[in-house]
């Protein structure tokens, strides 16, 4: 067995899943009101439970999102002349000719995907619970109304390309959320700059 | 919407004709069985004071001055105006909880509403209501006895014709016919199904000017909506395509 | 109502004063409507700006309490400016007629007529009568020039009521006033018709009578009488209150508007000499000269084979009054309060809170033994021992509560104010213990005949004698159930015999014995007939050999397209739906109007086509009888002499006023009512401590004193309590703002009310004073809603004065103060 790093704690790997199946549940949810999916609704025993369950889950994704901050807040505040490179060239996702430079723990697509998830996640939440808490007051009803969509439209471009990305995209990198271990061969090749930081190369 | 169609139907409301007795209200209660309110008297005929989740029409007191007389006394009937173009509708989550009949009345279903009370913000007249648990109600043009042929409980009673039920068309070019200069909801919101007849600006009657569905409403509707399914669509196929020309990572690459 | 509620839409004008339609009667308001789409107009005349004021093509504002000056003017302006029906009222009315020359007017007298006794409060009317020849003819004068007629005596009487009088009487503005006069006397034209509803507005004033009148003398004048869109309508106060009358409820009559008997007219013979009026005038068809046939039907009817010719058909049994006795409720409760009555039937009413000065009422009850409430529900009769201020421990009245059925709970007839019977399925079963009023007197019924054949009595005959036909028997003879189709009948009448027409020979059989009678001309003096109300006789009749309630028909036919709808229902007299429609048609039974046509004599068929014609004679032309039939010279009467306070109206203050002096003439106040002295009687006018006029009212939303509607939740919802409206100025003047709680007092009482400060009260402008008016509901009590949340009863305030001629109280018009509570 090839020597392996350490990439996610437990705990993280475990609020990633709640963050994770929360959200494809309310988007699934989400879809099903937006384009009043009976079908959908049906799973849930029609749309009166799925309004719950949206609800709930909704308060899961929202106390898992800011565990998150914990997590990646930090890390993805900061950018440096490599995270610039690694723009220009485009994560290499365009041409597997170009030469990505060396990265962090996290490339800056990463990071930026979830400030992006941080923000939007936020605006979401907070919208979201404008509607269900709310009722009495038509301007915050009418704008989490409009801001809960504007940021499901992110969330409906986004999620799947993160999940691409996460898969099959890039081989190799499932196997982080679901074990938080990385091959140290293959991260060396991939955090450089991260794995030099921890000394191992 | 499909809704214009030759066998539209619609309450013409004629305030002029109007005798504030209220039968109106009173049958409306009777036939959908909704409990009396506790009120008390705050100094106008006007009562209950508003729409409510068991006050489906409403006749507003309407005192203003008057040259001739002591005063002027409008009496307005206020109910959903069953609009084509319909806010609740839009906005509603609910598949079926509000819904459109073949006559074009815009009824609901208490058992698939999921009591998230966004339509009454959606509805540019202020017209749907909720009980404790949230459930919205409003008038549903009696869905149930239009459906069987007879007309609503409101406009039957009605003893004076202030309150005519019958074919939109017909019940608009009658009204024109009658003199009425304005016919208030005749195209607004798509026309509405609650149509008025006035010889004065419909202001007078406390009737809004033009009545639109709140814009944030309109912009969801129209454009944020189609974007969230192209947009998961889009990212979707980019991803496929992006396998297939490109491919994934290869860790030999790095 | 001469004519009925469809026909209003038949009106160039229609005068709603003394009502308030559009709150009160909302139905009529369909024909109001419908009238009004046509091109008529609508006036309303009130001292508030009303629901129907709002709909009305022009309001005039009056004070309460002066109608007649009002409407004095109005007659005043009709003949200054000559817009009477001239030959209308020539040929149709008494104008012509001379006046006894000693006869005196408030012109002449200062408010009073000829003949008055200020000790009795009475009139001797030797003068009020005609001049008349040699063979009892009355002397007429077809010119109207003759200083005696008629006309001249009115036009002398109401020159006084000039625009500037008038309105320093009435409050109303000038304009206004020439206003209406003019649209109203528009309709003197004979191609134009104005019609008048009245409701309580005119009846509850101590000058009630005398309101309705003057305005019958106004519709005489501009020839509206008989005319469809024509009329005096009284819109009734409830549903079937007309029914009661016909019925005979009143005290002072018996079914079918024939008086009730008093203790000098001591047999059959001279009650029927005495009742039964009499005329020379060749035009008088004088129809109460059936009356024999009529009282005797009665008599069979309610007797039945007891009633022999022998016995003069059980006139003996009948309740007599004493010689000048009145009955009526003030009169009655002032009784029952000086401990003269041991029992009381409160029977489908609540007069602790309808009658007036309800302190006095529920004091009254306190002297009762028992008291049986028959109601739908306990209400502040059946509890009045334990209603405020009372002390339960003090009061030994034994009230029994008897829970009766409500009018869908059960079969049977009701009368509107269209004199229209129509006939009512029972729509639901009645709930809990509620019985029919007719199981409870069927019951009640039984077991006093029972105790009078057991126990004998003072005088058992009356009752044990009485007629119940009404349904199977039991084996003890007791009637099981009231089958109220047999009561129909027994109203409409049978042939107690075989009739048979004597004039032909041989005698044709017009009836065999059993039958039902077909018409009120069959009815027979002699004992071989029986008609319970002759009204009613066509009501319930025999046609092709079956039996056929006519008040069930539902024909939607319309011939004239005048409404009429002859074959819905059924209408008092005979099917007529506009009494007196011989005055639509002039003298050779053409119709005044052509486009309204009634009525029309064909010429060559010899008869007459359109509404069922009044009395049936061919036009004056051909049969010389004039058009008014109950009347027994066959004209109207301009001149009426039969009323208490005078032959023409003159405008007197009421009881409790705001002026001290009337200024049309030194009487103040109707010179005839009758004042009760006591103690809980009392009344203030021009007193300091009650400077405002009140006037009490309804609202759509409750019926009568609330106790069928404050139960219903969605009624209550909409009117939850009483309140008491005034002008913004007075409003200013006390400090309270719209909303605020007040409290209303009178010399008799006290009531919460919430305030409603509005524009559309506005205080009077008279001579040389402000007068301010409110208004309140008198739909509330104490016992309903339980919180007391509604307030009490109005008539706590109301003055227990009644009009001179009905008794109905003032409570039109009285004084109160109002202050913040
Ligand atoms: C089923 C689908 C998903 C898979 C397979 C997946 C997989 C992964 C993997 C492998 C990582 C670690 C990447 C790394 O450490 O380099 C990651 C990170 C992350 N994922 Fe997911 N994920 C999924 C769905 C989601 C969803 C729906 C969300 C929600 C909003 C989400 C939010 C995040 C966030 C915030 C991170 C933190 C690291 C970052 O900045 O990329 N993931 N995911
Ligand atoms: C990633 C997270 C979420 C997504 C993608 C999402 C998506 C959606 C969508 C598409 C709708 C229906 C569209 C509409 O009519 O507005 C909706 C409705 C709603 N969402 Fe969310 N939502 C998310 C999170 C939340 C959260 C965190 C809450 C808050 C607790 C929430 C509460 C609601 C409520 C109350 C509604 C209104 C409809 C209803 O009550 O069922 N959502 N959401
Ligand atoms: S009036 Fe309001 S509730 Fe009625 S159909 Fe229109 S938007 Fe819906
Ligand atoms: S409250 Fe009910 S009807 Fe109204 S939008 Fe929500 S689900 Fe639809
Ligand atoms: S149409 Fe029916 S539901 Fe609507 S107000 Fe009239 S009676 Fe009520
Ligand atoms: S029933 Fe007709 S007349 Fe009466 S208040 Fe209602 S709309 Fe007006």
């Amino acid at each position: 067995m090839a020597e392996m790093v350490q990439k996610e704690s437990g705990g993280a790997i475990l609020n990633h899943w709640a963050l994770a199946i929360s959200c494809i549940l309310l988007m699934i949810t989400g879809f099903a009101f937006l384009f009043h999916l009976e079908w959908i609704g049906s799973v849930f025993g029609g749309f009166n439970t799925m309004k719950t369950v949206h609800n709930w889950v909704g308060v899961i994704f929202s106390v898992s999102l800011v565990f998150t901050m914990f997590q990646y807040l930090g890390d993805s505040l900061k950018y440096d002349a490599d995270d610039a490179q690694w723009f220009k060239v485009a994560g290499g996702y365009l041409s597997h000719k170009v030469k990505v430079p060396p990265m962090g723990k996290h490339n800056p697509g990463q990071k930026l995907y979830y400030l992006g998830i941080a923000l939007f996640g936020l605006l979401i939440a907070l919208s979201g619970f404008g509607i269900w808490l709310m009722k009495e007051n038509t301007t915050i009803m009418l704008l989490s109304h409009l801001v809960h969509n504007v940021a499901f439209v992110f969330f409906c471009i986004m999620v799947p390309v993160h999940i691409y990305l996460s898969t099959l995209a890039n081989p190799g990198t499932l196997p982080i959320m679901l074990s938080g271990k990385v091959p140290l061969a293959l991260a060396k090749k991939r955090y450089p700059k991260w794995v030099k930081a921890m000394g191992k190369m | 919407m499909a809704n214009n169609t030759k066998n539209r139907k619609a309450i013409l409301v004629t305030p002029e004709l109007c005798i504030g007795c209220r039968a109106c209200q009173v049958s409306c209660k009777s036939w959908n069985q909704l409990p009396g309110i506790k009120t008390h008297n705050s100094g106008t005929y006007q009562n209950p004071p508003d729409l409510s989740n068991t006050a489906f029409n409403l006749i507003n007191f309407i005192e203003m001055p008057s040259q001739e007389n002591p005063a002027r006394w409008l009496f307005v009937s206020r109910r959903c105006m069953h609009c084509d173009d319909a806010g609740c509708m839009k906005i509603c989550p609910a598949a079926g909880a509000i819904y459109r009949t073949p006559e074009g009345a815009v009824a609901f279903d208490s058992d698939k509403c999921v009591a998230c009370k966004l339509c009454v913000n959606a509805c540019p007249f202020d017209v749907p209501r909720y009980n404790d648990q949230g459930k919205m109600s409003k008038c549903h043009l009696c869905f149930d006895r239009i459906g069987s042929g007879m007309e609503p409980a409101c406009t039957k009673t009605c003893p004076t014709g202030a309150l005519k039920y019958g074919d939109r068309d017909e019940l608009v070019k009658t009204a024109k016919v009658d003199g009425f200069s304005t016919i208030y909801g005749e195209n607004d919101l798509g026309g509405l199904g609650a149509v008025y007849a006035f010889k004065e600006a419909p202001k007078l009657y406390g009737m809004k000017e033009n009545p639109v569905i709140p814009s944030s409403v309109i912009f969801w509707h129209k454009y944020l909506k189609p974007l969230s399914w192209i947009g998961l669509g889009g990212v979707v196929a980019a991803a496929a395509i992006h396998y297939l020309a490109i491919g994934p990572h290869k860790d030999e690459e790095v | 109502m001469t004519n009925h509620w469809i026909d209003l839409r038949n009106a160039d004008v229609i005068l709603a004063m003394g009502s308030n339609p559009a709150s009160n009667h909302p139905v009529s308001m369909k024909w109001v409507m419908k009238c009004k789409e046509k091109g008529g107009k609508l006036i309303s005349v009130d001292p508030r700006f009303t629901q129907t004021s709002a709909k009305a093509d022009l309001y005039a504002p009056l004070r309460s309490g002066t109608d007649i000056a009002f409407l004095g003017g109005m007659i005043n302006y009709i003949i200054e400016k000559n817009l009477y029906f001239k030959e209308y009222v020539v040929n149709y009315t008494n104008a012509a007629f001379l006046i006894n020359p000693d006869f005196r007017g408030p012109a002449d007298l200062d408010g009073l007529f000829s003949g008055y006794d200020a000790k009795t409060r009475k009139y001797d009317k030797a003068t009020w009568s005609y001049q008349k020849d040699e063979n009892g003819i009355a002397l007429k004068d077809p010119t109207l020039q003759d200083p005696n007629c008629v006309f001249q005596l009115l036009k002398k009487q109401y020159t006084r009521y000039t625009l500037d009088k008038v309105s320093s009487i009435t409050g109303t503005p000038k304009d206004k006033l020439v206003a209406v006069y003019e649209l109203y006397g528009s309709t003197g034209k004979p191609d134009r018709v104005g019609t008048e509803c009245y409701a309580m507005g005119w009846t509850q004033h101590t000058v009630g009578t005398q309101n309705i009148r003057t305005m019958a003398i106004i519709q005489l004048l501009l020839g509206n009488v008989g005319m469809a869109g024509g009329g005096v309508n009284a819109m009734r106060g409830e549903s079937n209150v007309q029914g009661s009358t016909d019925q005979g409820i009143l005290f002072h009559i018996l079914t079918g508007y024939n008086p009730t008997p008093n203790a000098a007219l001591v047999d059959l013979a001279t009650y029927i000499e005495k009742t039964t009026p009499t005329t020379k005038e060749p035009g008088g068809v004088n129809w109460w000269s059936n009356r024999p046939k009529y009282i005797t039907s009665y008599l069979k009817a309610i007797y039945g084979e007891a009633a022999t010719k022998e016995n003069d058909f059980g006139y003996a049994w009948l309740p007599k009054l004493e010689v000048g006795q009145n009955c009526s409720w003030l009169n009655l409760f002032d009784a029952m309060l000086k401990g003269q009555f041991e029992g009381f039937f409160a029977w489908g009413q609540n007069p602790a809170c309808s009658g007036a000065n309800s302190n006095k009422t529920r004091a009254a009850l306190g002297k009762l033994k028992w008291m049986v409430n028959v109601n739908l529900f306990d209400n502040e009769t059946g509890s009045f021992w334990r209603g405020p201020g009372m002390n339960p421990a003090e009061i030994q009245t034994e009230v029994f509560m008897l829970p009766c059925v409500s009018s869908v709970e059960k079969e049977g007839s009701i009368s509107n104010s269209g004199r229209l019977a129509q006939w009512r399925y029972k729509a639901v079963e009645p709930i809990g213990q509620a019985r029919a009023d007719a199981e409870i007197l069927n019951d009640l019924h039984f077991a006093v005949k029972e105790l009078y054949k057991k126990e004998g009595g003072a005088y058992p005959d009356p009752i044990v004698n009485l007629t119940w036909d009404y349904g199977e028997k039991d084996a003890a003879g007791k009637v099981k159930h009231v089958d109220v189709h047999k009561v129909a009948k027994e109203i409409n009448g049978y042939y107690t015999a075989d009739v048979y027409d004597t004039k032909v020979d041989p005698p044709k059989l017009i009836g065999k014995k059993g039958d039902l009678v077909t018409s009120f001309a069959l009815l027979q003096a002699d004992g071989s007939t029986s008609c319970g109300n002759w009204i009613y006789c066509n009501s319930y009749i025999l046609k092709d050999g079956k039996e056929v309630n006519m008040m069930a028909r539902r024909g939607k036919e319309d011939p004239t397209g005048l409404g009429l709808y002859p074959n819905w229902a059924w209408t008092w007299p005979v099917n007529r739906r506009v009494i007196y429609n011989r005055a639509s048609v002039d003298l050779n039974g053409n119709p005044w109007d052509p486009k309204r046509p009634l009525l029309k004599w064909n010429a060559t068929d010899k008869k007459w086509e359109g509404d069922i014609v009044d009395g049936g004679p061919p036009p004056v032309a051909v049969s010389g009888k004039l058009p008014f039939i109950m009347k027994p010279d066959g004209v109207a009467s301009i001149f009426g002499p039969g009323l208490a306070e005078g032959p023409f109206p003159e405008h007197y203050e009421a009881l409790e006023c705001p002026l001290e002096e009337n200024s049309m003439s030194k009487q103040r106040i109707n010179p005839t009512i009758k004042i009760f002295g006591g103690e809980s009687d009392a009344f203030f006018s021009c007193d300091l401590r009650y400077p405002y006029v009140a006037s009490t009212y309804r609202v759509s939303e409750h019926w009568q004193t609330g106790v069928k509607t404050r139960h219903c939740p969605w009624l209550l919802e909409m009117q939850p309590q009483n309140f008491c409206e005034m002008s913004i100025e007075l409003g200013k003047e006390l400090g309270i703002k719209n909303g605020d709680m007040v409290k209303v007092s009178s010399a008799r009482g006290e009531v919460q009310a919430v305030a409603m400060v509005t524009e559309r009260f506005k205080p009077f402008n008279l001579a040389n004073q402000t007068v301010h008016q409110i208004g309140l509901t008198w739909h509330f009590g104490w016992q309903f809603p339980e919180d007391g949340s509604g307030f009490d009863s109005a008539n706590m305030l109301t003055p227990n004065v009644g009009d001179a001629n009905t008794m109905i109280p003032e409570s039109k018009a009285f004084m109160v103060n109002v202050r913040k509570a």
